[in-house]
């Protein structure tokens, strides 16, 4: 009977039911509570392929429960996430972290099992509002700020999504999220709304403005969710768009040259993490059944690598108190484990053969090659190269080995050390038994990554890249860590549209001012001519003061525009 | 102060050690590409040795990049506080 029921409900729903009461359960019992509901949601997943759950809205027909072979290694990789978050957050006390981390993965997980777009949207913005919380617990004036942006940004593309579906809907009549042609304004709205959470160029600002405010477990937490919930979405609505492949290598190389010169690790990890988003955007605009299928396992692998690498720098900050490259170094003796760990992230997100990064990675350059796009190739082959150099090297170099910062410190908390433990097994799992791991995608392939001549060439580029790395070092070419803000797009928002805005503000201002003066002026002879009317003997004792007559007066005027319109 | 020097000499003489091992597989893959066959998933990638070439001048030109990118983009730490 209970099994039936969890099979009804959408993946994730459970999730944020418990989360909405797990601020009662005590510390370690909250934990366990967080695991049982993880289980459970991953439970609706045996419900397989089809819609399972459909209900009426005031006329329209929302599909809230729909798997298929595309969301079910999204949401398979999303419970894993959500469960290795629950260890790595465990030493956390505040119940802010759990709470909003459980929401949010559910949440996201739901919006996955959305079948069309009006539930999209509200699984959509409630990933952006369960959040940002993760950003504000910080605590910090910094933090909060930067939680304002990122929630204006998500909640924005939420509204983009809204509207794009209102008119996809008056212009088909139906609201299925299914593959759509770039063309209309409708589908236009849809695909900015993806492309703002997706990071693309020039939208990707609130993603290393954010993530890197949030809290320890925080950032770690964010880090698996939101984008990839946008590149499920891409892969279901425009598989196959050419455009994505110019905007995918956009967005590989340019958060290269901004991860090398950045000081804050978790900054740094925030641009790599929009580099390898740009490999997903490229295979889906290639849209073939292998590209399809890269994206995806690079979209699956990428959770958990990506998670890994931010645990491992959440874990120096957490020790530390700082993850500024500038005042890092030498952390490979007080933090031995947390140091290996690192290194198993940083050579899984390089590619490095035996190592998931390599399986997925793989997919999607066969797929490019086998079109025939030699640019975009080169293009994704030097930001390969520019992966490992700034995620590969720069993040575990600086950390732990680099120039001695003199600190001290102890090992990671437990929970930590299982969290990255358990990335750490799935990593060279799926990196050493690719065939295992190819099952689960969308597209039954035969496909071998382990081909002597690929493996050769890989670990030419591999560690031709370390060496350059090494040679710039040692003759002091590499440019030093600086403390420094390095501008990013987001720089647009909150500096160039103030400069701009602030003008046409006082100019809206001042004509308001100017307009409530002249009120003001005139404000005797409307008072008296409604005295007049109050004291009139046709109205009577029981009439209402002035302020009430005022408000019945606007709202017949707005009554009479309205029908006026109408008419 | 003799503690830290004596670290930081640990460290360099870990990146000696480091750089040696690199080189040394360097060389055997150097090797290996004339012993296996190797192609790339496009024509160019069949040139010999066109990977680890490509591999290390797109890492000096991102190194490159970056300096120069440091010239236009880079502020100090605090300028964001006043917002």
């Amino acid at each position: 009977m209970m099994s039936d029921l969890l099979t009804m409900l959408p993946p994730g729903a459970l999730m944020m039911l418990v989360a909405a009461g797990l601020v009662l359960v005590p510390h370690h019992a909250r934990q366990l509570v967080m695991l049982l509901a993880i289980a459970g949601s991953a439970f609706s997943l045996t419900a397989g392929a089809g819609q399972h759950l459909t209900i009426e809205l005031l006329g329209f027909e929302m599909m809230l429960y729909r798997a298929d072979h595309l969301s079910l290694p999204f949401a398979i990789v999303f419970h894993i996430a959500a469960a290795l978050n629950v260890f790595y957050g465990w030493h956390e006390r505040r119940a802010t972290d759990h709470v909003a981390g459980l929401a949010y993965a559910g949440a996201a997980i739901a919006a996955l099992h959305a079948g069309d777009l009006i539930t999209l949207f509200i699984w959509w913005e409630a990933t952006a509002i369960t959040s940002v919380f993760l950003i504000l617990a910080s605590g910090t004036q910094r933090a909060r700020h930067a939680a304002m942006r990122y929630l204006i940004v998500q909640v924005a593309s939420g509204v983009l999504l809204l509207a794009g579906a209102a008119m996809l809907y008056s212009e088909s009549g139906s609201l299925a999220f299914a593959g759509m042609t770039l063309g209309s304004a409708a589908t236009w709205l849809i695909f900015i709304a993806f492309g703002i959470k997706a990071a693309f160029p020039l939208l990707n600002g609130w993603l290393q403005d954010a993530y890197p405010e949030a809290t320890v477990v925080g950032t770690v937490v964010l880090s698996a969710f939101t984008t990839k919930l946008a590149i499920y979405a891409l892969a279901r609505g425009f598989a196959g768009t050419e455009l994505l492949i110019v905007i995918g290598c956009l967005m590989t190389a340019f958060p290269v040259f901004f991860a090398v010169i950045e000081n804050d690790m978790r900054r740094v990890l925030a641009y790599s993490l929009n580099n390898q988003l740009g490999f997903m955007v490229v295979a889906i605009g290639i849209g073939t059944e292998l590209a399809i299928n890269g994206a995806v396992a690079h979209a699956f692998a990428h959770i958990i690598y990506k998670g890994l690498l931010f645990m491992s720098m959440g874990a120096v900050l957490y020790r530390v108190g700082t993850v500024k490259a500038s005042e890092l170094g030498g952390l490979y003796k007080s933090m031995p484990l947390t140091m290996v760990f690192c290194i198993v992230g940083a050579m899984s997100i390089s590619a490095f053969p035996l190592f998931s990064g390599f399986a997925a990675k793989s997919l999607i350059m066969s797929a490019l090659g086998y079109k025939g796009l030699v640019a975009a190739y080169l293009v994704l082959l030097a930001a390969s190269a520019g992966v490992l150099h700034h995620s590969g090297i720069k993040i575990p170099y600086f950390a732990f080995f680099g120039h001695d910062g003199g600190h001290k410190v102890k090992e990671a908390p437990f929970g930590m050390l299982v969290a990255m433990a358990g990335a750490s097994v799935l990593c060279i799992g799926i990196g050493s038994f690719p065939g295992l791991f190819y099952q689960i995608l969308p597209y039954s392939i035969d496909y071998n990554p382990y081909d002597a001549s690929h493996v050769l060439g890989q670990m030419e580029l591999l560690i031709f890249s370390i060496l350059a790395f090494t040679f710039l070092m040692r003759f002091g070419f590499y440019p030093p860590e600086l403390k420094s803000t390095v501008l990013n797009t987001d720089w647009l928002y909150r500096r160039v549209a103030v400069w701009l805005g602030r003008p046409v503000l006082w100019a809206i201002m001042a004509v308001w001012t100017s307009f409530t003066c002249a009120v003001a002026g005139y404000r005797d002879a409307i008072w008296q001519a409604i005295e007049r009317l109050v004291h009139s003997p046709l109205t009577g004792p029981t009439v209402p003061g002035r302020a009430v007559m005022v408000q019945t007066l606007v709202l017949v005027v707005i009554l009479a525009i309205g029908y006026l319109v109408a008419a | 102060m003799s503690a830290n020097s004596e670290e930081a000499q640990k460290l360099a003489r870990m990146g000696m050690w480091a750089t040696r091992v690199l080189l040394a597989i360097g060389a055997v893959l150097v090797v290996l590409e004339f012993i296996i066959h190797r192609h790339g998933e496009i024509a160019l990638e069949d040139l010999p040795l066109f990977p680890a070439v490509y591999a290390f001048f797109i890492c000096i030109f991102i190194v490159v990049g970056g300096i120069f990118l440091r010239k236009i983009a880079m502020k100090p730490e605090d300028y964001y506080d006043d917002e």
